[in-house]
């Protein structure tokens, strides 16, 4: 008994570890016939840590923010942090061709729909 | 696979909702940490942007997260020792898009804070990357921490 007790106090802080608190960015989503747009903020992030994958279907979106400079803090209004979000993308996204770009504290990130996926005019043919 | 993915989505937005009352809770006590509003915020932005700030020696730094913006957006001034953000945020929907999403949004915003030491006006700067404004304020002579040396009397 005192022994699973022990076991579980030992486990919380590895699985804290292991996932951080982080905030989810605020994004805009757009979409024309060619892709899928996803504008997220993440201010402050570090360059190098921005990591977009796509995978099963899901497009995730994760940055470590930048340490800031050092000081006594009077005031603390926002909680920096680092950024994560996931997203279910629909069927049809052409992996390959996934281009990201981050200026002024904006992730951008351009899903391009697979061609079998844009609208296609079918010809109907005659017998 | 999907559902712990989805399950652990759901954890965070039990967080955010979290962070989101605790983010009330900053706003009703913002005249304990020195922060003031401007009055004409009520028309506009309620209380953006957030402000830290750091006491960093000889310099305050009162930084502010400003996703997308550029020194062109931002107008900051300092007045009898309250420091004013002010400016705009467009919010641009690409031109040809639907939208299915739309959580980034426009703003105007001016805010202003007391601040709690003598800055020597002369010596501020302003810069804007990565969409975090950093502004630092110079201490008045007066205002700065001093050495004191303690001496043996014999």
């Amino acid at each position: 008994m005192s022994n699973t007790i022990a076991k579980s106090t030992e486990q919380a802080p590895a699985r804290a570890e292991a996932q951080p608190l982080a905030i989810r960015p605020r994004v805009d989503v757009f979409e024309n016939e060619h892709e899928l747009l996803v504008v997220a903020d993440v201010p402050g992030a570090a360059k190098d840590s921005i990591d977009v994958r796509f995978e099963g279907g899901e497009l995730r979106l994760e940055a470590r923010r930048a340490a800031g400079p050092q000081g006594q803090p009077l005031a603390e209004e926002a909680r920096l942090a680092d950024y994560r979000r996931a997203f279910a993308m629909p069927e049809g996204i052409d992996s390959e061709k996934i281009e990201a770009s981050f200026t002024n504290g904006v992730l951008t990130v351009h899903l391009p729909k697979s061609s079998a996926k844009r609208p296609r005019k079918i010809d109907v043919r005659t017998t | 696979m999907f559902s712990r993915l989805t399950d652990f989505d759901r954890t965070f937005d039990v967080l955010d909702e979290l962070r989101r009352q605790m983010d009330r809770v900053w706003n009703d006590y913002e005249g304990a940490w020195g922060i003031t509003r401007s009055p004409t915020q009520a028309l506009t932005s309620a209380n953006w942007p957030r402000f830290n700030v750091l006491d960093a020696g000889a310099n305050l730094l009162v930084m502010a997260d400003v996703p997308g913006m550029t020194e062109k957006d931002l107008q900051v001034s300092l007045e009898d020792g309250v420091l004013t953000v002010s400016g705009e945020q467009k919010a641009v929907a690409p031109e040809g898009y639907a939208v299915h999403r739309r959580e980034r949004p426009a703003l105007r915003f001016g805010r202003s804070v007391a601040l709690p030491v003598k800055i020597d006006a002369e010596k501020v700067t302003a810069n804007v990357k990565d969409g975090v404004l950093t502004i630092s304020l110079a201490k008045a002579p007066e205002a700065r921490p001093r050495q004191i040396t303690v001496r043996a009397s014999s």
